[in-house]
C-alpha cells in the first residue's frame, strides 16, 4: 500500500495486513471498550454489548459493518495529512454569477479563509454548485485538501463532471460505495457522507451538500464522521434548501454562521403550498375512484396537457392511484416510478422527453430532478413519511424554469400537520426575505443571466 | 425490534391461542417478508444422499457418483438461494455475528431431532478464526460456545478458500481435518457433523471419511444449506 493512500485517512485493518505498512503509521483503537461502555472509534456508535458481542470477550461495531467490520480484532491506521499537492489548480469555468449569487460566493470564501462552519440556505434551483467555485478556486490555490460530500449518490455522480469540468487540471477523487475504482490520494474529493467515516483531519475544506436529505439528517453518526474528517481548524460549510431544527439551532447558539439565497436564478419567489383537507382520499381511491377535487384537476390537466407530478407516501399505493387515475381519466398518459423500480431511470427520462404527461412517485424525486414547467400534487401529504424538508423539496420542483416560473404546488392532506405547517413557514420565510431582496436590487441586474 | 435483515420494524400481533398457550414470548429477529425468501427443504422428497431439495426422493445426479455403500447421508435444511447466499454475505464474509440469530432456533431444532451421540462441528482454520473472530456454525449453537473440539484443522496453508473454487477444484481437495478424539470416543457412536453449506460434499465427507475409519457407526451431515 502507498503511503499516500493513508495521508489522512483511517483504515480499518488485521495486524496481519498491517505488517506490510509503513514505519510512521500511527495505530488508533478501533473499538474502546471501559467498563460497559463500549464505542466505535470509527463511527462514535455506543454499541449494545449484547448486540456487538463476538466470542473470547471481542466486539465488533455492527453500526458501520458496510464499511468493513471494525472490531476488537482490526486497529484503525493513520497518517496525518501532509497536504502533499504539487499542482496548483486554476478554475476554467467561465459562467457568470447574479449579483446575489457573487455576493453569496464572496461570503462563501470568506469563510473559508477565516475557516468558520457556516450554513448557506438557498433555495432550491438557486445555483448553489456555481456559488462554490470561488471559494474553491482559492483553497485550491493555496493547496488546501477540500471535499465536497452529499448524502446521495445520484448528488455525487452529478457534481463531479460538474467540478472536473470547471477544475480541468484538478484531480477528483470520486469515493461511493458502488465505485469500483480504487481510493486515489487527490486534493478535491467527492463522496458520500458515508465515506467520510474513512478519514481522519484530512480537509482543510469540507462541504456538505444537501444536509437535510435522508440518511444524514437522521444520523447523528454522520454528524460525528463529519467532524472527524475535517481538520481541527478546518472550515465547514453545509447546503441546504431545507436547514433541520438542530442546524438551526446551531446557528442561533452562535456555532454556525448562516447567509441566505432566498431568490432563484430566475429572480422569482417560490410557489406557495395550497393545503386542501382530504381525510379519506385513500379509501376513495382503494375504492378504484379519485376524490371530487382531484378529478376535476386531472381533468384540467388532461385539457391543458399541464405536465405534473404526483406524490404518494408508500410504494404500495403506487398501483391503486394509477388505476383509479386510468378508470377516471384514460387519456392521462402516465407512469409509476419508485426506489427499487428497475426502469427508475428509463422512466425518469421518459418524462423528461415528454413522452408522458405525469409521474406518479414516492420521496425519491424529491430532490435531485428537474422537469421544467411543471405542477406537484401530493396526496397523504400530513403522512409521517413526508418530512418538512422532504416537502419543502417537492415544492421546489415547481417553477424552475425561466418560462414557467410559477405553477401549482397542491397538497391532499388529512390534517395540517405540523410538517406541513413547518414546510409552509420555511417558504413563506425565505420568500419575504427573496422579496426584500428583490426590492432593495438594482433594476438591470434582473436582466443579466445565469 | 428491527428486522435483523432488512431493518424494517417488526409488529408482532400478540393471538389469543398464544396467550392461552402460556408459551414464553420469543422475540422475532427476522420479518416475515425476508423468512418467506428463505426456501426450506421438504425432508421426505429431497434427495436421500445429500439432502437436495428434489420432487421425489432418488439419489441424485451428484450422489450417484459418490462410492454409494458408506453409512454417511446429509440433511440439509434451506435451498442454497440468492435470499441464502445474501444472508452468508453478510453474516460470513461482512462477519455480522448477530445474523446468528436468524438461524439459531431452527439449526438447533433440527439439531435435537437427528439425536445424535456425538455432535462435531466442521473447524475454520485459525487465521479465519482471527480475522473472522468466530466460527460460522457454532453461532447458530448455544451462541458458540462449549462446542466440543473433535475436528482440528490441519496445520497447512490455506490457499484459495473453497467458495472461490469451480467445482473439479474443489473435489480435488485434499483432506484437511484431523481428529483430535481418541477412537473408544467414536467407536461404535452415531456421529452429527455441522456445516454451513453443502455444495459439492468435498468438505463434510472428508470429515465423515476420518471418522468411519476411525470406527464410528454412522456419519450424518446437517447443513444450512445445500
Amino acid at each position: 500500500m502507498k503511503k499516500s493512500e493513508l495521508y489522512g485517512r483511517q483504515l480499518c485493518l488485521t495486524p496481519r495486513e498491517a505488517a506490510t505498512l509503513p514505519a510512521d503509521v500511527q495505530k488508533i483503537t478501533g473499538i474502546q471498550v471501559s467498563g460497559t461502555r463500549i464505542q466505535c472509534m470509527r463511527c462514535g456508535e455506543f454499541l449494545n454489548p449484547r448486540e456487538a458481542q463476538l466470542p473470547n470477550n471481542q466486539y465488533y461495531c455492527y453500526a458501520c459493518l458496510n464499511l468493513g467490520r471494525n472490531s476488537t480484532l482490526t486497529s484503525l491506521y493513520h497518517i496525518p495529512e501532509p497536504n502533499d499537492f504539487p499542482q496548483r489548480p486554476t478554475c476554467s469555468w467561465q459562467g457568470q454569477l447574479t449579483v446575489q449569487q457573487r455576493t453569496c460566493a464572496q461570503r462563501v470564501r470568506e469563510n473559508f479563509e477565516h475557516r468558520h462552519r457556516h450554513l448557506l440556505w438557498a433555495v432550491t434551483g438557486a445555483g448553489k454548485t456555481e456559488m462554490l467555485f470561488p471559494g474553491l478556486t482559492w483553497a485550491l490555490q493555496r493547496g488546501l485538501r477540500c471535499a465536497l460530500a452529499s448524502p446521495r449518490v445520484d448528488v455525487c455522480l452529478e457534481l463531479a463532471p460538474r467540478l472536473q469540468a470547471a477544475f480541468v487540471d484538478a484531480e477528483i477523487a470520486l469515493l461511493h460505495g458502488r465505485n469500483p475504482a480504487p481510493y486515489r490520494y487527490c486534493q478535491l474529493t467527492i463522496c458520500t457522507t458515508h465515506q467520510l467515516l474513512r478519514f481522519r483531519h484530512a480537509f482543510d475544506v469540507l462541504i456538505i451538500d444537501e444536509v437535510d436529505a435522508f440518511p444524514f439528517a437522521a444520523n447523528p453518526r454522520l454528524y460525528y464522521a463529519v467532524n472527524q474528517a475535517v481538520k481541527p481548524h478546518g472550515a465547514l460549510l453545509y447546503l441546504t434548501a431545507t436547514p433541520s431544527q438542530e442546524l438551526l439551532r446551531q446557528v442561533r447558539r452562535g456555532d454556525l454562521e448562516i447567509s441566505y439565497l432566498p431568490l432563484r436564478f430566475h429572480q422569482h419567489l417560490l410557489p406557495m403550498i395550497k393545503v386542501t383537507l382530504q381525510p379519506h382520499w385513500w379509501q376513495v381511491i382503494k375504492r378504484g375512484q379519485l376524490p371530487n377535487r382531484l378529478r376535476r384537476q386531472l381533468a384540467r390537466y388532461q385539457q391543458t396537457q399541464q405536465r405534473f407530478l404526483l406524490f404518494v407516501p408508500q410504494v404500495a399505493q403506487l398501483a391503486a392511484v394509477q388505476a383509479a387515475i386510468q378508470r377516471a381519466l384514460p387519456a392521462l398518459r402516465g407512469l409509476t416510478v419508485h426506489a427499487t423500480d428497475p426502469d427508475r431511470l428509463a422512466k425518469v427520462q421518459q418524462m423528461r422527453d415528454q413522452r408522458v404527461q405525469f409521474l406518479i412517485t414516492t420521496t425519491i424525486l424529491e430532490r435531485g430532478v428537474t422537469f421544467p414547467g411543471i405542477d406537484v400534487i401530493v396526496l397523504g401529504a400530513d403522512d409521517p413519511l413526508f418530512s418538512t424538508a422532504a416537502l419543502v423539496q417537492i415544492a421546489g420542483r415547481v417553477g424552475r424554469s425561466r418560462e414557467r416560473p410559477t405553477g401549482l404546488v397542491w397538497f391532499l392532506a388529512a390534517s395540517h400537520a405540523r410538517t406541513i405547517k413547518r414546510a409552509q413557514r420555511q417558504i413563506r420565510l425565505v420568500n419575504r426575505k427573496g422579496r426584500r431582496l428583490r426590492d432593495a436590487m438594482p433594476v438591470v441586474s434582473t436582466i443579466d443571466s445565469k | 425490534m428491527q428486522c435483523l435483515l432488512c431493518q424494517r420494524l417488526i409488529q408482532s400481533k400478540f393471538s389469543l391461542p398464544w396467550l392461552l398457550s402460556w408459551r414464553p414470548f420469543t422475540r422475532p429477529v427476522v420479518c416475515a417478508v425476508c423468512w418467506q425468501r428463505f426456501k426450506r427443504i421438504e425432508r421426505r422428497t429431497a434427495c436421500p444422499g445429500c439432502g437436495r431439495d428434489q420432487t421425489v426422493p432418488r439419489l441424485c445426479p451428484d450422489c450417484q457418483r459418490w462410492p454409494a455403500e458408506r453409512p454417511f447421508h446429509n440433511v440439509a435444511l434451506f435451498t442454497y438461494n440468492d435470499a441464502m447466499r445474501a444472508y452468508f454475505q453478510q453474516y460470513k464474509f461482512h462477519g455480522d455475528y448477530r445474523l446468528r440469530r436468524v438461524f439459531e432456533g431452527t439449526m438447533q431444532t433440527a439439531l435435537h431431532q437427528l439425536n445424535g451421540d456425538l455432535v462435531l462441528i466442521i473447524p475454520v482454520t485459525p487465521s479465519t478464526l482471527l480475522s473472522r473472530g468466530f466460527n460460522q456454525v457454532s453461532g447458530w449453537l448455544s451462541d458458540g460456545l462449549n462446542q466440543p473440539r473433535g475436528l482440528q484443522t490441519l496445520a497447512r496453508e490455506k490457499g484459495v478458500p473453497q467458495s472461490k473454487k469451480v467445482r473439479q477444484d474443489r473435489l480435488r481437495t485434499p483432506q484437511p481435518f484431523m481428529l483430535a478424539l481418541a477412537a473408544e470416543q467414536i467407536q461404535g457412536k452415531r456421529v452429527v457433523v455441522i456445516d454451513d453449506i453443502y455444495t459439492t460434499g468435498r468438505t463434510i465427507r472428508h470429515a465423515a471419511d476420518l471418522l468411519l475409519e476411525s470406527g464410528a457407526k454412522s456419519v450424518t451431515g446437517l447443513t444450512l444449506a445445500r
